[in-house]
This record gives C-alpha cells, structure tokens and sequence, in this order.
C-alpha cells in the first residue's frame, strides 16, 4: 500500500423530503398604474388565500430531522485571482474576468438525525461544484445549489396551479379581490380561472396583480445547503469555501523619473475589485499572480429570476398600454452590471508618488505559493460589494534605467516611422528591484517645475527575478527612421545623444552579407547597436543574401 | 424551444386527469452527455375501454419518441406530445368562431354591463361581433375585461405527454412509463489537495448532478453512467461548440487495472445509495472517493509549437502527476471531471492553484495535469539560424534557454513539438529522445537562480 491510507466513500443520499420551511408570508403586488390607495392599506391579510394546501407531496420519505440556517460568516478569508487569458494590463471594472477562493467559518447547529443546513449570503458569482465544506463529523450526504431565486416570475411559476387572489382596481379606485386560480404562465403570458371564468393578467386594461400566500423556501440570493447526518444534537463551527468568479486584480505601477533620466523611482498598488453584490467584511485578503489553469465548465443552471411579463393576446392599436412593466429586479444582480459603479468609484489610476509614506506594515507581504506568488494584505480588511480597493505592493527608489530607442523594419522594404522608446532596466537586487513584479500597468512621471508630468503608460507582464524589465515609452517623434532598400537612416532631433537599436526581419535563409556598421544578434535577428549623437543622422547600409549553401 | 422556456417552471404534479396514485416510484439514469433515462413507475386506474391518460409531470425536455408505457393489459393506440402553451394570445386565437363574455365597468357609475360577442379575428388585433356590431377589442383604450368559459382541450401550461390506450377490464395496474431527456446531466468533481513537503495527495472525488429539464425528481432513485451512449444525430439538439486548439493529454499511461464498481458492458455504474430529491435547475453533489496520502510528483514542461522565436521569455507549465493505480496510487478508476489542485500558504490554509479536465480514466493509469504557469520558470525559444540547404531542405538552430528564478533547482521537460515527421535533429548540446515523429523531448535541469541552455539544429522539408 505504500502508506497510503484510503477510505472509499460509498455514495450514500439522504432521505429527502419537502419539509416545512420557516413560514415566510409574501405578498407581492404587481399592476400597471399600480398606486398603494387605501383600498389596499385596508386589505385585511386574511383575506389570502393560502398556497400551502397545494403543495406536492411524495411517498414515504421521512421527514428531515432539522432544516437550519447557517450562522454569519466569521473569519472571512478572500483570495483573488486575476483574469487567466489577461498577460498583461490593468483590470477593466465592467468585466471582471477573475476570480476568487472564499472561504468562511460559520456556527451550525445539528440536530439528531438527517439535518438540511443552508448558507445563506454567499457570492452570486458562486461555481457551486467547487464548493468544499469540512469541520462536520461523519461527513456530508450531499451538497445542493438551488438555481432558482426569489423573483416574480418565480413566484408565479410556483404558484401555477394554485389558488390565488386576484387584485383589481376598477377605474373608480375601487379594489376588488377575487379567488382564482393560475393556470398557465407560459411564454410569458399568465392565464387564470376564477368563478366567473377564464381570464389572462393585465389584458383587460385595469390595474391587475396576484396576491400570493403561503410558504416559499425560494431565497433572495443563490444558496448552498448541505444534508449532513448527525448521531447527536452538537454545535459545530464549519468552513465552507468556493470559487466565485466577478473579482479581478492587477498591479498599477507608477514609475517616477529622475531629472536626468538616468534612475527611477517605483512604487506600486495591488488594486482589486469585487463586481459581486456581496461583501467581504473583515476578510484576511490574498491576491495570488501567476496564470492558473481554469476549465471552461459546464454552466451550472441558474435562474436569476425576472418581472412577470404578463404577455396578452394580439393587439395592434395606438392605444395600447405597455405590454408588461418593468419591475424592479428582486433577483440578484448581474455581475457584469457594474457600469454605474464604475462611475461612482474613485479612479483606479496610479497614484501620486506623494504616498510614499506608505510604511512597510501596510504593504502587501509576498510568499510563494507553489508556482505562484501570493501577496497577502497584512490586516483584515473589507471588501464590500462593487468595491474596487487599493493596498500597497511596493515603494523603490534609485533603480538605474536607461532609455533606449529602436526600430523593427523589414530587410529591404522602404519605410519611414517614428522611433519606439524603452525605458529599460533588469530586476536585480542590485537595481534596488530583485523582487516578483506581478503583471499590470506601469504609469511614467516626469518632473517639471516640481510638477508631475505623465510621460507614458503602458502595459506590464509578470516578471521573475532577474529577468530583464522593459517599460514601453511609445513613439518619439524626434527619432524618424526611413528606410530603404539597402540603407536605413536615423535622425535625432534631440539635445541629447541616444542609443538606437535597429532590428531587422530578414526573409527565411536570408543573412546580413555586408555592412558599414558592426551587427549583432537578438533572439536570432540581427540588430544593429547605434549611438546617434545629438542633432544628426546615421545611416546604416547593408546588403542581405538569399543563397542555398 | 418551448421546453428551453419552461426552465423557470416550477414543481408539476397531476392536475386534472390524477392518475397519479400515492404509489409512485422514480428512478433515473443519468448519463454523461446531457442525457437520462427516467422510468416513472405508478399504480393507474383504468376504466375498460379506450382512453386517455396524460403524464404532465415528464421532463419539460422529453424526447416524446423514445416514451413508451407498459402496463399489464392494455394495448397503446396511440402516443401524442403536445407542446401547444397556454397563454392568453393561445386562448383568444382558440375562442376564434366562439362566444365570449365582455365586461364593461362605466367609469363615472361603477355600473357594470355584460355582453356576448362572437370572435371573429385574432390578426394583430381582435375583433368581435357583439350582437349586430363589430368592434375591435380595446381599441378606445378603455378597461374591457374578456372571460372564457373554459380552456380549451389541448392547450397546456407544460407539454404533456398523453397516451390513448385500450383497457381490457377496469380496474388499477402498475404502469412504467419510461423516457429518454436531455438536461440532466452529471459529471465528477475532485478536489485535490498537495502537501509540497512530502509530496502527498488528498484527492476527494464528488459526482455533481444537475437538472434544467424543467422538472423536479422527486425521491428519485438515481443511477449515475460513466460514459455516453451514442445518440443519432437530429435526436437530441448538439451545439456545434470549437473547442479551441487539441489540449494537452492527460493521460499519460492508460491502466490496466480493474476495480470492484459495478459495470455495464463498458461503462461504470455509480448508484446512489438512498433515493434523493433532483429538484429543477439544482446542482448536486455526493460523495465517491476519499483518498489520503498518494504519492504525486511536481515538475514543469515547456512546449515550443513550432520552430519559431518568442521576443519575451515564456512560462513552463507546472504540472503534477500521480497514479490511479491500487498499490500506489488513487487506486479508483476516474469518471470524467475536473480536478481542483490546492496547496497550503505560509498560515496554513488551502489556496487554489489550478485545474485541469480529466477524460474517463482507468484504474492503474498515470495522470499528469497541468495547473498553471510557473511565475519563476521561464523558457526562450530562438530561432538562432535558418538555413537553406537546397530548394526544399531547411537547417533552423534553435537555442532554448532556461531560467529558474526559484531558490530550488527544477527539472523542466522541454518539449518541441511541430516536427511532422520529417525533421531530423543534426545536432544537439544534449542528447534527447523523440517521443512521436511529432515532437522531440529534453529532460533539463535548471539549478536554483540560474540558466540552463539547449541548442539543436532540425533539418526539415519546406
């Protein structure tokens, strides 16, 4: 057995049963023109008719021992994880293609027997195969998410086939309740009986709306509940974790220049967002960089819920009122929607270098995580719902760069273009850097007058120790490069001296034969080392030949 | 399409006609590829003679052409699935030719009068005979209330499946009606947490369940099939997905090992122990496996697509492998799933790393996942040279250089794949092995916060 200690797991269910739901009373109205008058502040409760009696029943199953709710969460713990086909650049607050592993302590309360407990106020974003729920003794029979969600277009759905109590308000604002039952919600349309007959929702013109009572163990936002059996009446505090998806992190860098352009200084925010409708309070917040493997997934079935769309027969007249109103969603929210927020939040930019006080114990503390690195936010903090937050990563100074512009043409085709800049630099802890810089944007300040200037922004990969950091600085119109068939010429307008790299692209076979400055080699290209004094031109010729050995 | 419009529905049962007696039994067989088997097993009180027994409570999703009743004496006329909805256009266009009562309230009075009209069209508006006039109905704006006298026949809330048998005698028999359904479907999920010390595994395995057929499984006993029956094209609408380029295999040696679940021809059969409820739209999840401490192996790959240059250095991939083998591994076959990879951080709590698909695997094979890329471990792939050695022959030197910014040395399987079979190495810095005419192997180690390089020269056609 080579030490490995195993136990199969037989697949075992739990009796089920619909069980009897902590009695929620609901009363939804919904109609067009539909004003609270006092005909309905007067609308004795006990005029409902109750929905419970139809409820469906099934053979022989006992019932369950307890169905509890799970207490709040306590020591909440988020992780996120960013976007995994995003290599580079910053977060995009609409859409938040991360991700998050959350996971939560909550007392739960058993009774002898099969108990259902169900937590509530989990992240909408929840993938519940993921979810894992450890701290119960003799384990879990099974883990359900219920995909559907208190809505009015599920409440009807539900009542289908039960008895209701219809609303109207004649136009002389008397309120007339009738008991009826639903027959049909298909397509959108609703169709129900009463004693008078057959009649369709909000088709007569008048102000039309059910009144639903009764039970319903519909819930406002997905929950997972787990059947766990228990020999005994015990209290146990469990942790539940899973990954939710709308979270997203970058690192925004801000990079300040020195007068001389010679050294820089870095400092850098961990900026995560949260696009759920849950918040995280007091959470030990983790980000972890790095690109891990998700799988597409099959999409688990989920129905956020809508208005009762009360579609009516066919009618084509000016006169037409709306064919069904626009309710205030009572499901949850999407997770993309988040254009509104991002109009209210505070920009994500760089911030000022200004915030270099930042002290140590308030920067993110960095480990690694198998293959990954892990910057862990070293208080508990909140991460509230639609919440875009920033901690500090990392403060640098006196990093040596240097600015180096160059081309990328193809051998022997005419061209004229501006120079690219790069502000480059080596992650060494010789260079006050030697530390993982995770991807995101970099942000370049200039100073003039003790103003700062932003020089460029551009987009970073994730970078290791030691490798070579290259800050994109765009297009320098001062530094024209043209091209011909045999000669390239680079003209500096500046003050200044510059170093130039020229790399060409040679067609497959093909190799420098001849030129009138040294070549060398990058990544299997040649390229061309050139000091370009300032205020002149170089010009570089070559010949290339195409020949079979 | 219709049935994609019930998944808001809600519970059904038996509402007019209830042949549905207290003694009903539920099982379900559950396939991989989004499709079940439902056998509805119930006592039905027949008069003699023909008639017609509705079943509201099927699958919103059924395939009404694999349904089929048996029951103890009684020959089938005829089986009809009717998916003609209810709703209030469906109503009117029905009372076409029949008399309805309209409801007028005067809005001054409150007086209300009645009349009968006569629906004469439903085109884009309904117009009615109301006595001698003809009006178009609402067309004022004002409130007029419609009242039907009755819902007509075959208009439904759900689709229902309705069979006309012939009844020998009278009397109550057990009936099965059994149904194929697309919608429900299951699959495995593993959780698999590493312990970097030791080099150790827990793996626990879930099977997740999950239903959008528009109905709820009541106290269902549930068979679970790993595996997937081949379905005629046209039964069961597939969408065309692009799956995106041939991913990495898993699998790196099949088993040949046999485990005591219960098989069916091919397929592994997973029972649910107890009967359970499948409620619409539900995820659920169950308990199948639970292992401790199975040896696992961490290492990296890099794979080079074709003989081309990368200007920035790429991740390897971090992979882990173990085996499902009895003696040292998992010692289970795996039905299909997705294996969730978790590592313990500095304060001891598990953090996700990563995922990888697994295809069904057979006891006693070895697994290899990747979960990611490696932050620290990076591969340039350069294209140092191309040659042309005659108007088809092609000599590239390549250089891979290999960094390890971990304070560890690695071992990276370094991979260059697009060969074709034609390519042939003339020369190498190391020796490597060509695991398919396809792709040629070097097994590189990178010592802790440094480089490695390989070098090869490939002689390829084009």
């Amino acid at each position: 057995m080579h030490g490995a200690s195993k136990r199969r797991a037989g697949l075992r269910v739990g009796h089920s049963r619909f069980r009897a739901v902590p009695a929620l009373v609901l009363a939804v109205a919904i109609g067009p023109n539909f004003a609270p008058g006092p005909a309905i502040a007067d609308a004795p409760a006990a005029a409902a008719v109750p929905v419970a009696a139809a409820a469906p029943t099934a053979a022989g199953v006992p019932a369950l021992a307890a169905d509890t709710v799970a207490g709040s969460p306590t020591a909440l713990s988020l992780t996120v994880y960013r976007a995994p086909e995003r290599s580079a650049g910053s977060i995009d607050l609409d859409r938040l293609g991360g991700f998050a592993l959350i996971s939560e302590t909550r007392t739960v309360h058993l009774l002898a027997g099969v108990n259902r407990v169900r937590f509530e106020g989990v992240a909408d974003g929840i993938e519940p195969a993921s979810a894992m729920v450890t701290g119960l003794d003799q384990g879990v029979i099974e883990k359900n998410r219920e995909g559907r969600v208190l809505s009015p277009a599920a409440l009807v759905a539900a009542a289908v086939g039960r008895s209701v109590t219809l609303l109207r308000t004649e136009k002389s604002g008397k309120l007339t309740r009738t008991a009826g039952t639903i027959r049909s919600d298909a397509q959108g349309g609703v169709v129900f009986d009463t004693a008078q007959g057959v009649e369709a929702l909000r088709c007569s013109g008048l102000p039309e709306t059910f009144s639903f009572t009764g039970v319903t163990d519909l819930a406002a936002t997905p929950t997972l509940s787990v059947r766990v059996r228990s020999s005994r009446p015990v209290t146990r505090t469990v942790t539940l974790a899973y990954l939710a998806g709308g979270f997203d992190w970058a690192a925004d860098y801000s990079a300040g220049l020195s007068a001389d352009g010679k050294s820089m200084d870095l400092g850098a925010w961990v900026t995560l967002a949260n696009g759920n409708g849950t918040g995280f309070p007091d959470a030990h917040t983790q980000v972890v960089a790095g690109r891990v493997n998700r799988e597409s997934g099959e999409v688990e079935p989920l129905d956020r819920g809508g208005p009762i769309l009360a579609q009516c027969w066919p009618r084509g007249s000016t006169s037409d009122p709306p064919q069904y109103l626009q309710m205030a969603r009572a499901a949850v929210q999407g997770i993309g929607q988040t254009r509104a927020f991002k109009l209210m939040m505070p920009a994500s930019a760089p911030a000022p270098l200004e915030e270099d006080m930042v002290t140590a114990a308030h920067r993110v503390e960095q480990e690694t995580l198998g293959d990954l690195k892990l910057y862990r936010v070293p208080e508990e903090t909140t991460v509230a719902a639609r919440q875009s937050k920033q901690v500090r990563l990392l403060d640098r100074s006196a990093i040596p760069v240097s600015f180096v512009y160059g081309a990328d043409l193809a051998a022997g085709e005419a061209s004229q273009t501006a120079a690219t800049a790069l502000l480059r630099t080596m992650n060494t802890r010789a260079n006050h850097l030697g530390l993982p810089l995770p991807s995101g944007r970099i942000a370049v300040f200039s100073l003039r007058d003790g103003q700062r200037l932003l020089r460029h922004e551009s987009d970073l990969h994730d970078l290791a120790v030691d490798e070579e950091v290259e800050i994109g600085m765009g297009e320098s119109p001062d530094v024209q490069v043209v091209a011909d068939k045999d000669s390239v010429a680079v003209s500096n307008a500046r003050a200044a001296a510059i170093q130039f790299e020229l790399r060409l692209r040679l067609p497959p076979g093909a190799r420098i034969v001849r030129a009138d400055h040294p070549v060398g080699a990058k990544n299997g290209r040649p390229i061309f080392r050139l000091s370009i004094p300032a205020r002149k031109t170089v010009t570089v010729r070559y010949q290339t030949r195409a020949k079979v050995r | 399409m219709h049935a994609r419009l019930l998944i808001a529905g809600g519970f059904l049962w038996l509402g007019l006609q209830s042949y549905a007696a207290a003694e009903r039994s539920l099982s379900v067989t559950i396939y991989n590829d989004d499709l079940a088997l439902v056998q509805d097993r119930r006592d039905i009180d027949l008069k003699g003679g023909r008639q017609r027994i509705e079943f509201q409570d099927v699958s919103a999703q059924i395939r009404p052409e694999t349904a089929s009743l048996t029951a103890g004496d009684i020959s089938i006329v005829e089986q009809n699935f009717d998916f003609d909805l209810l709703t209030p256009a469906k109503l009117m266009e029905k009372a076409v030719g029949h008399e309805v009562t309209i409801v007028r309230v005067n809005p001054a009075t409150g007086a209300e009068t009645r009349e009968q009209a006569e629906v004469l069209a439903t085109n884009g508006g309904v117009v009615l005979k109301i006595g001698q006039r003809i009006e178009v109905l609402r067309d004022d704006g004002l409130p007029v209330r419609v009242i039907f006298d009755k819902v007509p026949e075959n208009l439904r809330a759900r689709p229902t499946l309705s069979v006309t048998v012939i009844g020998a005698h009278a009397g109550t028999r057990p009936a099965t009606l059994s149904y194929l359904t697309p919608g429900l479907g299951w699959r495995a999920d593993y959780v698999a947490l590493y312990d970097e010390g030791n080099g150790k595994i827990d793996v626990q395995g879930w099977v997740t369940l999950s239903n959008s057929s528009g109905v709820t499984y009541d106290n269902a006993q549930t068979l679970l099939v790993a595996g997937s029956p081949a379905q005629i094209e046209g039964g069961v609408r597939q969408p065309m997905v692009y799956r995106g380029p041939q991913p990495r295999a898993t699998l790196q040696q099949a088993g040949t090992e046999s485990g005591d679940r219960e098989r069916l021809g091919d397929y592994y059969l997973y029972p649910l122990a107890d009967r359970t409820t499948i409620a619409n739209l539900q995820t659920k999840q169950v308990s199948f496996l639970d292992v401790h401490g199975v040896p696992a192996e961490h290492g990296y790959e890099f794979r080079n697509r074709w003989l081309g240059t990368a200007e920035t250095p790429q991740s390897a991939r971090s992979i882990y492998s173990f085996s499902t083998s009895a003696h040292a591994g998992l010692g289970d076959q795996l039905p299909a799933g997705v294996l969730r990879f978790y590592l313990r951080d500095k304060r001891g709590d598990p953090q996700f790393i990563g995922e990888s698909r697994i295809d069904h695997t057979p006891m006693g094979s070895t697994l290899s996942l990747a979960t990611g890329d490696a932050f620290d471990v990076k591969v340039r792939a350069v294209v140092e040279k191309r040659t042309r050695l005659s108007t088809f022959d092609w000599r590239s030197d390549m250089r891979y250089e290999l960094s390890n910014a971990r304070p560890l040395p690695v071992t990276v399987k370094l991979l260059q794949e697009g060969l074709w079979g034609d390519a042939r190495i003339t020369a190498e810095s190391r020796k490597s092995t060509r695991r398919s005419a396809e792709a040629a192997e070097w097994t590189v180690s990178v010592p802790a916060n440094g480089k490695a390089t390989v070098t090869a020269s490939f002689d390829t056609r084009y």
